[in-house]
């Protein structure tokens, strides 16, 4: 512009010259008017072109030497928010995996499950399980079935030992009609799906049996394989292989044989009476499973002795998280594990996005100078929006990076509590794990950035600040949150915590310890005695038994038994356990009158024993000696009564049982002399090798087998344990944050406290006091909040602790302490400060 | 002359601005030019010339200094790129050879 300006002036004088001054001012107005072209005029927007990148820049670097600045803000922050993070993803992994068991079906959707209804007196029992007759008849009764398939359930099992050439393999199998591999998708990798399993003499294997046994896979096809056990007794040929089942089907297999092999060994397999199948429907498309279900829950009337068992379906991979049945009625089951975590985990995430909120609120309220310097100096509300938002965001994602980090690092111990085998996929989760994060960074930068930015450069530079009380009870609302949350964890941990104490140490009737049980596999014609005389004989060996059945899984029941005495519902389900001679002596067992099954009386099958629950639940007055009628003109006699005892696990109550007597169990159990058991575990194993040459010795202590039945509960101890440190020590980041941000707030009104006298006492106390408020305020909160899930989760155990007062106590005490010991530090920092190093700077 | 662009006036600016060298400001370019081609011409016209050609890369500036006589305004002296000079010489080229191909109209 100078320049042409100047070209002007000099055409003027040029003028000047020639002209009047008139006729000079005239031409100079010309000229001006004909300069107006689009070449000379700049555009009307603004003066000059906004820099963005270098506005880009200077943020960033703002943000950076923010960062910098404030070291114990920043990492507070990002900690807090990217283990949390973590944490929360970590178990929706492990959510995700639970939600898609059993979902790899190619026709999951319209795949079902028929359960049975087992009418009982007093109570109704599903079973998972119906006829092997069921499949067929429903597939030729109801058109709307496209296929019905049927399994041998999980007692009729192929399992054991086969061989081939000479050498033993170890399988574990299912027996499954010709059209298993139709319907349910386990891919092959050689045959077709109709030709494999057609015959009772054929047999598919997984891929992983086919290496171990023939090295490769194309070996295996037309080759053959021997069996030899109580249900199968000669040799098969492979005519096909599929690929191992999927880690997330609950059905693990590795060879599966013709059902029809079943009903050679089992005529009851085939039989209306017997329970012997699971049967699976694939439905055809479009048909209505509710309607289906409404007309298959009578057909089985009929076709039994009894009309007790109604039949109704549901979705096949329902089963896995829905399994638990109370009268007929589903009642949840591993869901509620799943839904547990999945509030667990959006609750910490919750934690720590509200802590991430409430210290970026914080940090910002120190930028006021710098939004009015900002704002004198000509930008404008929509630079500071941007430059606050992005400041946020880039925490956030950085918070995220971090995250990332973590789950792979903590990824392979987590499976292993979780005994899982999670892989991380960022591409599943990078959605919406950047919405989250996102989400955290805009809300978190949405108050520096659309309050802040709205001052009036003028009242902030001269330090008239609106009132920030309302921002402070938000931000003591969002602590107390926080706290209130935290505080439930402690209570939930410590009622886990206790309960699952409870069961490993309840008195269970019998002494667990030192007993190791195994389950003799091989041929049924098996005399046990010189077994177990051999075994009686070692040194190490305090006592030894065997009966049939788990011990600990109590499930032998029988029914059917008539007695005077007391009133008469001779259709009880009574538990009975089949045991031997010793094993009331084994698992010293407490007698409360007469004796056990001894071997000197001659003690058989007419004997019986009850526990004290059957003899009060029967109303005998005189037990030893009582004739209970186990079926019409067969009399069992009475000869002792054991004292209670946990049969099965505590999700059970102690109900009613009966003791048979059977001498061929396949269950050993043997007591060893404490500090022996290395050595004698390996006598015994010489010992069931020369009895049972061909299989395998498998021993495990029952104490161990126990500890196995609440494996689920320990696992969820566990992990609640960590979220709960997870949840405390974000609250604790933001607690410490905030802390240390009042502190510095309220530094000049210290200072001016000590100048006047104020002791460190003093000081400290007052800066305590809030806070010790809104923790106050949130143990109130959580209190009944806690008890309420706490008495939830004990409602699943038939014996379980009583919520006592000081759980809750020392939850919230233990909650004070952690925040007193958090602030405690930064409180005394500021206590001890020099009052003159604070006043001293305006 | 393909992407050069180089408009008839914009090419007798820019040799303009060659032949006066260190003097070539927007006034003493309209003056020569004025001189030479016998005609009236506004600041307007020779300034957007000048500015249209910086864009281009003909010319670059400077500020020289600056006089009374303007007001105490410093004066943008203008010196030709390289790269003019090259397309004034091919449009000499091209030009001459036109005209050695022309045939010899002008005379009869």
């Amino acid at each position: 512009m100078e320049e042409i300006e100047g070209d002007m002036e000099e055409v003027f004088a040029e003028n000047l010259a020639q002209h009047s001054v008139k006729k000079s001012r005239r031409l100079y107005n010309r000229e001006v008017l004909k300069l107006l072209r689009p070449a000379l005029v700049r555009g009307l927007g603004g003066n000059h072109q906004l820099n963005y990148l270098g506005m880009l820049q200077h943020n960033l670097l703002i943000t950076l030497r923010g960062f910098k600045r404030h070291k114990a803000t920043f990492f507070i922050n990002l900690i807090g928010l990217s283990t949390g993070l973590a944490a929360s993803l970590l178990i929706f992994l492990w959510v995700n995996d639970e939600r898609s068991v059993d979902t790899f079906n190619e026709k999951n959707d319209r795949l079902y499950w028929v359960f049975t209804n087992f009418a009982l007196p007093e109570s109704i029992l599903t079973w998972n399980y119906t006829s092997g007759k069921l499949a067929q008849a429903i597939k030729e009764e109801f058109p709307e079935v496209e296929d019905a398939v049927r399994v041998g359930n999980h007692f009729f099992r192929p399992q054991g030992t086969i061989s081939h050439s000479e050498k033993n393999f170890e399988v574990n199998g299912l027996f499954a009609s010709s059209n298993f591999f139709q319907v349910m998708t386990y891919p092959l990798i050689s045959g077709t799906t109709e030709s494999i399993i057609q015959d009772k003499s054929s047999v598919a294997i997984s891929e992983s049996l086919a290496i171990t046994v023939f090295g490769t896979v194309e070996n295996a096809v037309g080759n053959t394989i021997e069996w030899e056990s109580s249900l199968l007794n000669q040799p098969f040929v492979v005519s096909g292989v599929f690929k191992d089942p999927p880690k997330n089907a609950t059905e693990q297999f590795n060879i599966v044989v013709n059902y029809q092999a079943l009903i050679d060994a089992e005529e009851w397999a085939e039989d209306w009476k017997g329970g012997y199948a699971r049967t699976y429907l694939l439905l055809k498309e479009g048909a209505d499973a509710e309607q289906l279900n409404k007309k298959i829950a009578s057909l089985m009337y009929g076709k039994t002795d009894n009309n007790k068992q109604s039949l109704f379906i549901q979705p096949y991979a329902k089963a896995y998280l829905h399994g638990r049945y109370d009268n007929g009625i589903q009642v949840g089951g591993k869901i509620e594990n799943v839904r547990l975590f999945t509030v667990i985990a959006i609750l910490i995430l919750l934690i720590a996005c509200i802590n991430f909120m409430n210290l970026s609120t914080a940090q910002a309220s120190k930028k006021m100078k710098e939004v009015g310097v900002k704002k004198a100096i000509g930008a404008n509300r929509g630079d500071l929006v941007f430059q606050f938002l992005g400041e946020s965001i880039l925490l956030s994602v950085l918070a995220l990076l971090v995250a990332i980090g973590l789950v792979v690092l903590f990824l392979p111990q987590f499976n292993e509590i979780t005994s899982k085998q999670l892989e991380f996929n960022l591409s599943d989760f990078i959605l919406p794990l950047l919405a989250i994060v996102l989400g955290t960074g805009i809300l978190a930068g949405s108050y520096p950035a659309f309050y802040l930015s709205g001052f009036k450069p003028v009242a902030v530079l001269k330090g008239k600040v609106a009132n920030l009380r309302g921002e402070e009870w938000i931000r003591k609302g969002l602590v107390v949150v926080q706290f209130t949350l935290s505080i439930i964890f402690i209570i939930g941990v410590i009622t886990i915590n206790k309960q699952i104490e409870y069961t490993y140490n309840k008195p269970l009737g019998y002494d667990r310890e030192n007993i190791i049980t195994f389950t003799r596999k091989g041929p049924e014609s098996f005399d046990p005695t010189p077994f177990l005389t051999a075994l009686r004989a070692l040194p190490g060996v305090t006592s030894v038994g065997n009966m049939s059945g788990d011990f600990l899984w109590g499930n032998d029941n029988s029914s059917g038994y008539s007695w005077e005495e007391g009133d008469t519902d001779d259709n009880h389900l009574f538990k009975s356990p089949r045991i031997g001679y010793n094993i009331v002596e084994t698992l010293e067992l407490k007698l409360v009158a007469g004796r056990a099954f001894s071997k000197e009386m001659n003690d058989d099958e007419s004997k019986i024993m009850l526990n004290e629950t059957a003899v009060k639940f029967m109303g005998l007055k005189d037990p030893i000696g009582f004739q209970l009628e186990a079926s019409p003109d067969d009399f069992k006699e009475v000869i002792g009564v054991v004292s209670d005892f946990q049969y099965g696990s505590l999700h059970q109550e102690i109900e009613p049982m009966l003791f048979r007597f059977r001498s061929s169990g396949d269950d050993f159990m043997v007591r060893l002399q404490p500090g022996t058991e290395v050595n004698t575990l390996e006598k015994i194993k010489t010992i069931y090798a020369k009895f049972n040459p061909k299989y395998d010795f498998e021993p495990s202590f029952l104490e161990d087998d126990y500890r196995a039945l609440y494996s689920t509960e320990d696992k969820v101890a566990q992990l609640s344990n960590y979220m709960a440190a997870i949840a405390i020590l974000i609250s604790c980041l933001g607690l410490f944050g905030l802390a240390t941000f009042t502190a510095e707030r309220r530094s000049k009104e210290i200072g001016i406290r000590k100048i006047l006298g104020a002791s460190q006492v003093v000081v400290v106390k007052l800066l305590t006091a809030t806070f010790t408020k809104t923790v106050l305020i949130s143990i109130v909160l959580a209190i009944p909040i806690g008890y309420y899930f706490s008495n939830e989760w004990l409602h699943n155990f038939a014996y379980s602790i009583e919520l006592k007062w000081w759980f809750f106590a020392l939850a919230g005490i233990s909650a004070l302490l952690i925040a007193w010991l958090t602030v405690g530090f930064q409180t005394l920092k500021s206590a001890r400060v020099n009052p003159v190093d604070c006043l001293r700077n305006e | 002359m393909k992407k050069t662009k180089l408009g008839e006036f914009e090419e007798l600016v820019l040799m303009t601005v060659v032949v006066l060298q260190t003097e070539a400001y927007g006034v003493e370019i309209k003056r020569e030019l004025e001189d030479r081609l016998k005609e009236k011409l506004s600041v307007g016209s020779i300034q957007s010339a000048l500015k249209r050609m910086e864009e281009k890369g003909f010319l670059t500036s400077e500020f020289g200094e600056a006089t009374q006589k303007r007001g105490g305004k410093r004066k943008r002296i203008y010196s030709a790129t390289p790269y003019a000079h090259r397309i004034l010489e091919e449009m000499k080229d091209i030009r001459t050879q036109l005209w050695s191909a022309m045939p010899n109209m002008a005379t009869s």
